[in-house]
């Protein structure tokens, strides 16, 4: 499962993540970081379900960081692709590819809505919501 | 050249089977296929005709336009189509819009091939043209808006298109590029490549066998001619380009379509497609070509050269690039096209429907294709400016253990601003500014060592200096030591000596 970490100024500079890690010893694999002194935001994957994926996002919300679910990454305006495939390779976790019949195709769990495909997109057929 | 083959058939055949409606015609992709089960002889005697198609931004694209004249008359001088300029250097109301033209209010964002893109589509467009007035054409100013329909002449008239293959661009340097390539990544992060390798019309008749001026054509979705060789066209190297033309107005915006590279500007998508009549058994060897067999360069972009002496990096086939990904050394590099392959099929199933319900027949060229054409680079006559020319000789530099009071002392008496430091041979390691400086007495730092910047951007002695000031305002810095090979400092070079030695247009005052 895919969420987005939020730390308060308040919370930032606690190693909140380590430590679910070693308590849970569910390898918590982080996409992307923004973090300075104010506040930070992961996203993060979390190899869990079930009870344990529970766990997990409970124990972030004990420690006071705010749980994201991803609800959307980016648009892609399907009437627009022209399927030339310049976002494909600028992606840093390779969520867009081609399939089979050479029509895009984004996999969306691996999505870390970073929005380079955004800017390079030549027709402007991705947008970050 | 044809001579020494055997004929299977001519145009002229080709086309009375179309019109009896017994014509073969395949895919190139289909083509492949039925060589690879039943062998090339059975193939070449079966099939008469292979299509081909390609999809790809073609920056020399552009549109003639007749407006009309109104009245009172104008002869247009200046002329925007919904504030993209248009080339006015012809007659009152004759204009050229090229694709790569960049909107005046919009800039990257919107260009001519977009404008091409929304007359295809029906849209209005903002017509606006100034004049000094004549006797003859009174009137100095018009705003109306316009549509596809409105316009006597749209004609697209694409100078060179249909690349026969394309280097494929990597970046090498430790900042992105933003390039006509697409976006490349740091550190060979990713490889971009353009070109539908064995669905390419000119990978398909590589010795211009069938391929020649007058050749009918798909274009844009319409009816279109092969008017000649393309500019930079370069068949002896395997890199021939066309020169096509068609009526735009019987095109369709789902095979022109306005695109804009981030940073780069602006240009137009477009689809080709062509007929190979399969005439004898060498073009049905040619027409069956597969991505395996079609090799191109991958071209590190990260060289601020000529794109013929950007560095070869790696040289691969269209099999290996459309893999997705490409191996650089030990590394595996993600590779990706930035034309449509997907259209590319789409073009050449089109143009073969087109050829099986007997609307579309085949033509024979009026004149076949230069087959040896020499692609020149600019040579820049007189002299320009080199670092060289510019920099400071006498330049001041430190060493790494230097206190630094005495640093800052030689800084103010030399009047200068940046010292680099050197090792004992006299290669450099590091440089101090006299920001540096403030900042080292404001820390209590000693050494030089302590607070040098040890990456450094530097420059060769033969470096352009417009090159190198681009260099400087990009890292947003204001002095570059220049080295040798060896990196040895052997001068310096500031903003200062820029300014106050070149004006303008790179000549160096006296």
């Amino acid at each position: 499962m895919k969420v987005k970490l939020i730390y308060s100024r308040g919370v930032v500079e606690k190693p909140i993540l380590a430590d679910i890690v070693l308590k849970t010893n569910v390898l918590i694999n982080i996409l992307e970081a923004k973090v300075n002194a104010q506040k930070g935001e992961l996203v993060v994957s979390i190899p869990a379900t079930g009870d344990k994926l529970k766990e997990v996002l409970s124990l972030f919300k004990e420690a006071g960081v705010q749980v994201q679910e991803f609800v959307e990454t980016l648009r892609i305006n399907w009437d627009k692709c022209m399927a030339c495939g310049a976002c494909i390779s600028p992606c840093p976790t390779r969520a867009l590819s081609f399939k089979e019949d050479w029509t895009l195709g984004f996999d969306e769990e691996k999505c870390v809505a970073c929005g380079i495909c955004a800017t390079v997109c030549p027709v402007k057929a991705i947008t970050m919501p | 050249m044809s001579k020494n083959v055997e004929e299977l058939r001519s145009i002229d055949e080709i086309n009375e089977k179309i019109r009896r409606g017994d014509v073969v015609v395949l895919t190139a992709e289909e083509m492949i296929k039925l060589v690879e089960s039943s062998g090339i002889e059975i193939a070449a005697k079966e099939v008469d005709v292979v299509t081909t198609g390609t999809f790809g931004a073609m920056c020399s694209s552009g549109v003639f336009l007749n407006f009309g004249h109104s009245d009172p008359p104008i002869k247009m001088t200046k002329c925007w189509l919904n504030d993209v300029p248009v080339y006015k250097g012809l007659a009152a109301v004759d204009g050229y819009l090229g694709a790569t033209s960049l909107s005046e209010t919009r800039g990257f964002e919107y260009g001519g091939g977009h404008v091409i893109e929304d007359l295809v589509s029906g849209k209005e467009v903002v017509l606006r043209a100034e004049s000094y007035g004549t006797d003859c054409y009174p009137r100095r100013h018009i705003e109306t808006v316009i549509t596809i329909d409105d316009l006597n002449q749209a004609i697209l008239v694409n100078p060179r298109n249909c690349y026969q293959r394309y280097d494929a661009a990597t970046n090498s340097s430790d900042r992105v590029l933003y390039t006509y390539m697409g976006t490349l990544l740091p550190n060979y992060g990713n490889i971009t490549f353009s070109g539908a390798g064995q669905l390419n019309p000119l990978c398909k008749d590589p010795n211009y066998e069938t391929i020649g001026l007058g050749t009918r054509i798909f274009l844009g979705g319409g009816i279109g001619y092969i008017i000649g060789e393309g500019t930079q066209h370069s068949p002896k190297s395997g890199y021939g380009t066309l020169m096509v033309k068609g009526d735009l107005k019987q095109m369709n915006s789902r095979y022109l379509r306005g695109a804009s590279f981030y940073r780069y500007g602006t240009t137009l998508y477009v689809g080709v497609g062509i007929p190979i009549p399969i005439l004898n058994m060498r073009v049905a060897k040619t027409a069956a070509l597969k991505d395996e067999d079609i090799i191109v360069n991958i071209r590190d972009y990260a060289a601020p050269t000529r794109p013929d002496l950007r560095p070869i990096v790696k040289k691969v086939s269209y099999a290996e690039l459309r893999s997705g990904k490409v191996f650089l050394g030990d590394r595996e590099v993600p590779s990706s096209s930035l034309s449509s392959y997907r259209m590319a099929r789409e073009i050449a199933e089109t143009l073969k429907k087109w050829i099986l319900e007997g609307t579309f027949f085949l033509t024979k060229p009026i004149e076949p294709l230069p087959r040896q054409r020499e692609f020149k680079p600019l040579k820049i006559r007189g002299k320009e400016l080199r670092v060289g020319d510019v920099m400071n000789r006498n330049v001041v530099t430190a060493k790494p253990s230097d206190d630094i009071k005495s640093v800052a002392s030689k800084l103010v008496e030399k009047g200068i601003d940046h010292l680099p430091v050197t090792d004992d041979e006299g290669r450099l390691i590091g440089i101090v500014t006299s920001w540096d400086l403030a900042k080292a007495l404001a820390q209590n730092k000693r050494r030089l060592e302590e607070i040098m910047t040890k990456k450094v951007i530097t420059a060769f002695e033969k470096e352009s200096v417009d090159v190198v000031a681009r260099r400087m305002a990009r890292y947003n810095i204001s002095g570059v030591p220049v080295v040798d090979k060896l990196n040895h400092v052997i001068g310096i070079l500031t903003t200062d000596d820029i300014s106050r030695k070149v004006v303008g247009g790179g000549r160096v005052t006296p």
